[in-house]
């Protein structure tokens, strides 16, 4: 991990086109800031996105397409 | 996996839909194109990746009635699809029928948005914290379990 020391308005660029700008400090301990990125890379608070990726990665476990041939698919009429 | 592009709203049994997905699935990040396998019976879908196998996952579509009205796309999130405020979106939930053996689960966070007409896809998570990763949607079926 890499780890900076940044002033508010300093810029962290992550490769060609993602860049991490400093905004404020609120409160002496919270740090505001921007992140510039391409559309197609999400960006999610790290607690939210686990979640949702743990959730998607459980809803596979099995063989989907087995549970809907042996009678997924009636019961949800 | 035979894959048919089709522009018809109802989808015939074993027909394929094929959609990109540009930030992939969570969890899955290098699954960008899905396609959509409809048995032609019951109200659930298998969208299966085709760049990874093993991303294979059940949908219902919202239920109005149950869960009040559609998420609304951001301006970001309609860019990704490539739609326009006249684009007809399509939203499903995406179901963890393995959780739990007496439900069958569906994930009310991270909906699953389809611009049909432009044939792509975006699992749109939400900030909300209320809205349930295990929403109890329908019993287990008996021979599915």
């Amino acid at each position: 991990m890499m780890v900076f020391r940044q002033k508010i308005g300093d810029v962290i660029r992550i490769s060609d086109d993602i860049r991490l700008i400093i905004h404020d400090i609120q409160d002496g301990r919270i740090v505001r800031f921007g992140i510039e990125a391409p559309a197609e890379i999400p960006v999610h608070r790290l607690e939210i996105y686990e979640l949702i990726q743990q959730e998607n990665q459980a809803a596979v476990a099995g063989d989907a397409m087995a549970w809907l041939n042996q009678g997924g698919h009636d019961a949800s009429r | 996996m035979q894959v048919v592009e089709k522009t018809q709203v109802t989808p015939e049994k074993d027909t394929v839909l094929a959609f990109d997905f540009p930030q992939g699935i969570a969890g899955f990040s290098g699954a960008k194109s899905f396609a959509f396998i409809y048995a032609g019976s019951g109200d659930l879908l298998c969208l299966q990746s085709i760049d990874m196998p093993e991303a294979s996952f059940i949908l219902t579509p919202w239920n109005e009635s149950r869960l009040g009205a559609t998420p609304k796309l951001s301006s970001e999130q309609q860019g990704l699809l490539q739609a326009d405020a006249d684009s007809e979106i399509i939203w499903f939930l995406v179901l963890n029928p393995f959780a739990d053996k007496d439900w069958v689960t569906a994930n009310l966070r991270a909906p699953i948005a389809i611009c049909e007409s432009q044939q792509t896809g975006l699992q749109c998570i939400a900030s909300d914290t209320s809205l349930e990763l295990r929403y109890r949607w329908m019993a287990q079926p008996k021979a599915a379990t």
